[in-house]
């Protein structure tokens, strides 16, 4: 794994903690928060500030910690939870977003000079301390310094805490000069140590001390073994023990207190040759004394003498109290030992997006395979194998298996929504309620990616057009404050997504007119009501009076459409002037295999995404009729539906020409409402993997991709939309798709 | 000396995780992951360690937690247990200390130091 890897890690992980954020604040909103609900927000805005530290994001780390810190506040409870505190930390997350995609190299990072004064300030004004600042507060207000990259805090001053970080900084193998490089007669320095007598209680091993006392060219000069107790009182877990080292001159002191740093209050040194050995501290008392940072404290001795338990209360008044001692912490870690253990979140593992994408392909093959053997067997009569069921029984478990995971909840889409709508409500004026469902429906990582573009020019759409204005609302009956509902739910292999707003609905009349007026119809024709909202979709149409920096940013909803069939997805309107309007996404599970309907064309097989297939039949007689020199129309049920020849399409030989010796297979379409491919045979439906054309040789219109079929040859996958419009638009033009085929 | 030494880190952030792993096993440490003091108990339960790297801030048990249920026990009282936290503040600091802590180090980590100090408390 390399640095680049861990870094994904890291973003993904912010996207994860954005979301979870982003919960927790709507939950404290609407009232439903708990303590760890705060807690979690905290987590998450400190877990990115980790990674922004750890990759080197000054601006998002600067930021995080200054949100973090108002946080941490809140949930200390110093901060109360108020509406407007709530909206300036949604308004901080909005920010910390931005400083994501910012660190992630997507943007400028955002200006956030103000908001940071305003965050500050919502600690200052809460924390009941006016302006004398406690001296911790400074680094609160401020990123620590020392929490940047490459702290190097602890330099020349000696604060004898237990922080391995700076203080390891000179320690390593090559500044540990060999004794027997030291000129043997220099002259040496010496110093005592004791470890406390909990010291091993601890984790630490006062032995790995002396030992690097010894690399450094220390020696040890004595042993003060006058603190053991006898053998009867002996403790194991007691360290009684004191030593006097000596250090040639050229081993510094800082060298040696480097040693004992990070074990902090777990050891006393004296250093001065006429130091006298520190006393020894048991657990009982309240370890509240730093070691002194030279050896002044005479009166030590004669505590020193007594080596027992009620000498240490001379030890105790000799030293500086130490604000935050284990003594006064003591009460408080029970407050995190036993948090209320919410239930276990699933257990994951990480993938490479690369790898999965291998497995999925490897899992399209299988089901080429499987497919392929199914037919050779069926050729030796071996078609009802009952091996082979099975086979084909777990080649579909496996690539279910597969397809779910890269399935993703929708939620990550979603959760996008709730900032979508807080910037809307600042530019708009217009307050909606927004309203969630199906959010761990899941569907695709790549239909995920690609739906949040549409979904979000959707959602803009419905708040700029479709909510009214309050005042608009509450006269006509409505609460001031609209609603948007999202849903998401599984149906019949697709994922059907609703955007539903209870605005006004579509202005039908002004629809038209605009179409009209813009050259799309036909100022006499006459629509349907679900033509005319259909309209909306027209490129070039934009029914917006002036270009509002909502939805006019000059892509229409015709981009909108064009997304979501290029995911292989439909869009449907339902609007009700006055109640509101409905967008409904019908998508795909997944864009790498899907289900086909098999069909030969004269001397050709083609697939039929079955995702259009409405029906097919065999028409009588009687109900094809002509149309011109060489167009017919198939009745079906007293509805008129135009007939294309598929062999016309795509240029095959020898297939039928009149339809009443052919199959007919009604597929709906987007543009062209409902056409008729005529075939010769529907020979199977079945699943196929889809095989880019664009990769393997070029975009061909009228054509999805291709895929192999059981018997190993290649098949086109019809693109039904582009070839029904195309046929439709010039009936029997020159055919690309003859030519890739 | 021949085994190498054993390490656990507890971190919820992957990346964290993800930064102490790399770290750490390019340096020969064999190293274990779990995401919060919960899974650090999990599996400190079936396996043995040398050394527990924790994060303070996490959900469900945190490091504070995790280092006292040890200590609690015979079997970790001797543990070393290093602190790995952004939160640097004094009464942190004691808090892990009183909870039985070995040692502390602040995020973000120089990994030669890292190695440096799990050398140094290794036992």
């Amino acid at each position: 794994m390399n640095a680049e890897e861990i870094q994904a890690i890291f973003f993904a992980e912010c996207e994860e903690s954005l979301v979870a954020a982003e919960q927790g604040l709507a939950a404290c909103r609407d009232g439903t928060h708990d303590a760890d609900t705060v807690n979690a927000v905290f987590r998450a805005v400190h877990s990115i500030k980790g990674g922004a530290g750890a990759f080197g994001y000054v601006a998002l780390q600067a930021f995080t910690h200054t949100f973090e810190t108002l946080l941490s506040d809140v949930r200390d409870g110093t901060v109360p939870i108020t509406e407007p505190l709530v909206d300036l930390l949604l308004r901080a997350l909005d920010t910390l977003s931005d400083h994501v995609s910012a660190a992630r190299g997507e943007s400028a990072p955002p200006e956030d000079a103000v908001l940071q004064a305003e965050l500050t300030a919502a600690m200052a004004a809460n924390a009941g301390v006016p302006p004398a600042p406690a001296p911790e507060a400074a680094p609160h207000t401020a990123p620590h310094p020392a929490e940047g990259a490459g702290s190097d805090n602890g330099a020349g001053d000696f604060d004898l805490d237990f922080d391995l970080d700076a203080l390891l900084d000179d320690i390593s193998g090559e500044i540990a000069p060999k004794a027997e490089a030291q000129a043997a007669d220099e002259p040496r320095w010496q110093m005592r140590l004791r470890p406390h007598a909990a010291a091993m209680r601890n984790g630490s091993e006062p032995l790995l001390m002396l030992r690097e006392m010894g690399d450094l060219g220390g020696r040890c000069e004595a042993c003060d073994i006058s603190a053991v107790p006898p053998l009867d009182a002996l403790d194991v877990g007691t360290g009684y023990l004191g030593w006097t080292f000596s250090f040639p001159a050229s081993v510094t002191e800082a060298a040696v207190r480097d040693i004992f740093d990070f074990v902090g209050d777990d050891c006393a040194l004296a250093f001065g040759d006429d130091a006298p050995m520190p006393p020894i501290r048991y657990p009982e008392q309240p370890a509240a004394a730093r070691p002194a940072p030279a050896p002044t404290s005479s009166g030590l001795a004669a505590a020193a003498s007594a080596q027992t338990p009620a000498a240490a209360p001379a030890v105790h008044g000799a030293a500086a109290a130490v604000p935050g001692s284990p003594a006064s912490a003591l009460a408080a870690p029970a407050a995190g030992s036993a948090p209320p253990a919410p239930p276990a979140p699933g257990q994951s593992i990480r993938i490479e997006l690369g790898k999965l994408d291998k497995l999925i392909d490897a899992v399209g093959e299988l089901v080429i395979a499987q497919a392929m053997m199914a037919q050779r067997l069926a050729g030796q009569g071996l078609a009802v194998a009952e091996e082979m069921a099975m086979i084909e029984g777990l080649t579909r478990d496996i690539q279910e298996s597969a397809m779910a995971i890269r399935a993703q909840p929708i939620g990550s889409v979603f959760s996008r929504v709730p900032r979508i709508l807080r910037e809307l409500a600042a530019s708009t004026g217009k307050h909606v309620k927004l309203e969630v469902s199906g959010e761990s429906t899941e569907l695709d990582k790549t239909v995920i990616e690609r739906l949040g573009e549409p979904l979000t020019h959707l959602i803009r759409n419905a708040v700029d057009h479709g909510i009214e204005p309050a005042d608009q609302r509450l006269a006509a009956g409505k609460p001031a404050e609209g609603t948007l509902t999202l849903s998401a739910e599984h149906r019949s292999g697709r994922i059907l997504i609703r955007i539903a707003d209870d605005g006004k609905g579509i202005d039908r009349e002004r629809v038209f007119a605009k179409a009209v007026e813009k050259g799309l119809i036909a100022p006499d024709a006459v629509l349907s009501k679900e033509e005319i909202d259909l309209l909306i979709f027209a490129p070039g149409f934009s029914t917006a009076q002036q270009v509002t920096n909502v939805s006019g940013r000059g892509v229409g909803m015709d981009v909108v459409r064009q997304n979501v069939k290029d995911l292989g997805g439909r869009i449907t309107i339902d609007s009700e002037p006055g109640k509101g309007t409905t967008f409904t996404l019908t998508l795909p599970l997944t864009l790498a295999i899907s289900d086909g309907m098999v069909v030969n064309v004269g001397d050709q097989t083609l697939v039929v995404p079955l995702a259009n297939v409405v029906e097919s039949l065999r028409p009588a007689p009687n109900e094809v009729q002509g149309l011109g020199v060489n167009r017919c129309m198939i009745n079906v049920r007293g509805r008129f539906i135009p007939v294309i020849p598929l062999a016309r399409a795509v240029g095959a030989e020898g297939a039928a020409t009149d339809p009443v010796d052919a199959v007919l297979i009604v597929v709906e379409t987007e543009g062209a409402g409902r056409a008729a491919l005529m075939v010769d045979a529907i020979c199977d439906q079945r699943q196929v993997v889809i095989k880019s054309l664009d990769t393997h040789y070029r975009s061909v219109e009228g054509v999805a991709g291709a895929t192999i079929l059981g018997d190993g040859r290649v098949a086109l996958i019809v693109d039904v939309d582009g070839l029904v419009s195309r046929s439709l638009a010039s009936a029997g033009a020159a055919t690309p798709l003859a030519e890739a085929a | 000396m021949s085994n190498p030494t054993r390490i656990l880190t507890v971190d919820d952030s992957p990346s964290m995780r993800a930064l102490l792993n790399h770290a750490l096993s390019g340096h020969g440490f064999d190293v274990a992951q779990a995401e919060d003091g919960l899974a650090a108990l999990d599996w400190l339960a079936m396996n043995e360690v040398d050394v527990v790297i924790t994060d303070i801030n996490m959900p469900r048990l945190d490091g504070f937690g995790l280092i006292e249920r040890l200590r609690e026990g015979s079997r970790h009282r001797d543990r070393p247990i290093l602190v790995l936290t952004t939160e640097s503040s004094d009464e942190k600091k004691a808090r892990a200390r009183a909870a039985g802590a070995t040692g502390w180090i602040v995020k973000p980590f120089d990994p030669e130091k890292l190695v440096a100090a799990v050398r140094r408390v290794a036992h």
